[in-house]
């Protein structure tokens, strides 16, 4: 039977919600194409070192709760869908990078050799481990997918990639949003632990980390310009709007001055801007060139970007924040 | 000491889908690298403009010719026969200029056996070694890079006002003069697409924003939270009437 594996990352202890919705899209293509649906954790053991003598290879057995964190994750993952999980120990700290978790990634993949590779288009690791995998499967890679219902759930992507149960080869998909469904109540299911052998990749020494400045952003941002900023009602539907996005309202000090944006979501005056969404509210000061999805909303004359908003500023905003929120 | 790293830098097989801006800067990035080439593919007109911002950044430059219009996979190994063929060994790839070319980051580490370092934000070469920062959601990673490695950048340059002149001065070559069998890399060709109109009614752009909405717990988690058991409406059980647990 083919199988769909899922990448989770964790937030602390528990998965990371992009992950969740990974989780989400890949039960609809597991259930609708026949397959079983693997839940894959990377978890760090530090009670193991790379010259510990651990058996080089895989040691699975069933063992649900051996350890705190994969506990703690298993029954969000069952009723999230998933017909197994598999942790794989690594002596290495977690970090969102090939070099730390590839050798515990390429591990899971060689052992369950997945027809379908799914990835949370916003988890952490899903820019350093999915197009990798893809690359070394020689699959075809979507980038924020979602899941298509129909008689077979399809994924399709935005460039308008897709695949459906009929299409042969390996699919690595980076999953945008998921169709809503309801919990299982499952909670009994397996648990494969692995332990493969592989340190991290010396090449790539972490120095350190620090917060991201705004203009690093990779994530969603919303615009404002001057103008727009000035009236109260868009300001209040922007902020509205960024909740039900995750996103930050950026703009120049003068919209910040007039209340719309936060003193730390000042951005200088054609700073350059490379995040996966902006919408922009009005004529925003800022450079967007490098945004892989725009969206205008009362931009003088716009007409490019993937979609475009006229009409009664703060209500075409406000009904959006409202559209999202029931998703 | 720096002069010990080969530096490439891939350009793509496209022009920036808006501004030259992010080609500039990864233009400006690489040649901090005595000895770094640029490398680009695809039609003549991109060559051209790459040629000309190359030239303007004071690189060398390379271009392979061809009309295919493949995916992130039949890039990457393109720019891995041309990476072989220049020696280099540190590869940069603008990454912003394009959004899926990150993707091509990864395949040409892949191809290469690198290390790799997506969504690098800065980069200063230092001794025989690399030191990068990477965005990572809201945090800033800084690392430190020694060997082969592929860096997707994320660099922007300065604001461009001059218009783009054709310029000659680039090494130009086919996929033969790579190894690369035109037919063979046929099969990573993705079929055209045809351009998107925007979406231009409240409920159109909020299917849009909704697949940007993978920050957010699915329904499943909250409800879960919450210990309502009770089903969205319009929701189906996680495990449908197939799959393993379903027959």
């Amino acid at each position: 039977m083919a199988a769909v594996l899922v990448h989770i990352d964790l937030d602390g202890a528990r998965p990371h919600a992009s992950s969740l919705q990974a989780l989400a899209a890949g039960r609809a293509v597991a259930s609708s194409w026949g397959a079983t649906l693997y839940a894959a954790v990377i978890v760090h053991d530090p009670a193991r070192r790379t010259s510990e003598s651990v058996v080089p290879g895989v040691a699975a057995f069933r063992l649900p709760g051996e350890v705190r964190v994969i506990e703690a994750v298993r029954t969000t993952l069952a009723r999230g869908g998933a017909d197994k999980i598999v942790v794989a120990k690594t002596p290495v700290p977690i970090e969102p990078l090939w070099s730390t978790l590839g050798p515990a990634w390429q591990a899971i993949l060689d052992r369950l050799r997945a027809r379908m590779v799914v990835f949370g288009a916003d988890a952490p690791s899903a820019p350093e481990l999915g197009p990798r995998t893809a690359a070394l499967l020689g699959a075809r890679l979507l980038l924020r997918a979602h899941a298509v219902p129909g008689d077979h759930v399809e994924l399709r992507d935005r460039d308008g990639g897709h695949v459906g149960a009929g299409d042969s080869g390996a699919t690595v998909a980076l999953i945008g949003s998921a169709p809503r469904l309801a919990p299982h109540s499952d909670d009994d299911i397996d648990v494969m632990v692995l332990a493969p052998a592989g340190a991290a990749d010396p090449r790539i020494e972490l120095v350190g980390s620090a917060p991201a400045a705004l203009v690093h952003t990779t994530g969603a941002v919303i615009a404002i310009g001057d103008d727009a900023a000035g009236d109260p009602e868009i300001a209040r539907a922007a902020a509205q709007l960024a909740a039900a996005l995750g996103a930050s309202v950026v703009g120049s000090a003068d919209a910040a001055t007039a209340g719309a944006v936060a003193s730390g979501a000042v951005l200088p005056p054609g700073a350059a801007l490379a995040p996966a969404l902006c919408v922009t509210i009005g004529v925003p000061p800022v450079d967007l060139a490098g945004a892989t999805s725009v969206v205008q909303i009362a931009a003088a004359g716009g007409t490019g970007g993937d979609a475009t908003l006229n009409g009664p500023i703060a209500p075409n905003i406000a009904e959006l924040a409202r559209a999202l929120e029931g998703r | 000491m720096t002069a010990a790293l080969r530096v490439a830098l891939w350009l793509g097989g496209a022009p920036p889908r808006c501004a030259i801006r992010w080609l500039d800067g990864a233009l400006a990035a690489a040649a901090r690298f005595p000895g770094a080439t640029a490398v680009a593919a695809g039609p003549a007109t991109w060559l051209d403009l790459a040629a000309d911002r190359a030239a303007r950044a004071g690189l060398p430059s390379v271009g392979v010719v061809t009309d295919l219009a493949l995916d992130y996979l039949g890039w990457a190994q393109i720019m891995a026969a041309a990476a072989r063929r220049l020696g280099a060994t540190t590869i940069l790839v603008d990454e912003a200029s394009r959004p899926e070319r990150f993707a091509e980051v990864c395949a040409i580490a892949e191809l290469c056996e690198a290390a790799q370092l997506t969504h690098v934000v800065a980069i200063a070469p230092e001794a025989g070694a690399i030191h990068a920062s990477r965005a990572s959601g809201p945090t800033l990673q800084t690392v430190r890079i020694t060997g082969p490695a592929v860096l997707g950048l994320r660099i922007a340059g300065s604001p461009v006002d001059e218009p783009a002149t054709p310029s000659p001065a680039m090494r130009r070559s086919d996929l033969a003069s790579l190894g690369l069998d035109p037919a063979v890399l046929g099969h990573r060709v993705v079929p055209p697409r045809a351009g998107a109109e925007p979406r231009r009614t409240v409920e159109r752009v909020a299917d849009h924003l909704a697949d940007f909405l993978a920050l957010r717990a699915p329904v499943t988690e909250r409800e879960a939270r919450t210990g309502k058991e009770t089903r969205a409406k319009g929701s189906r059980s996680v495990k449908g009437a197939r799959g393993p647990k379903g027959e």
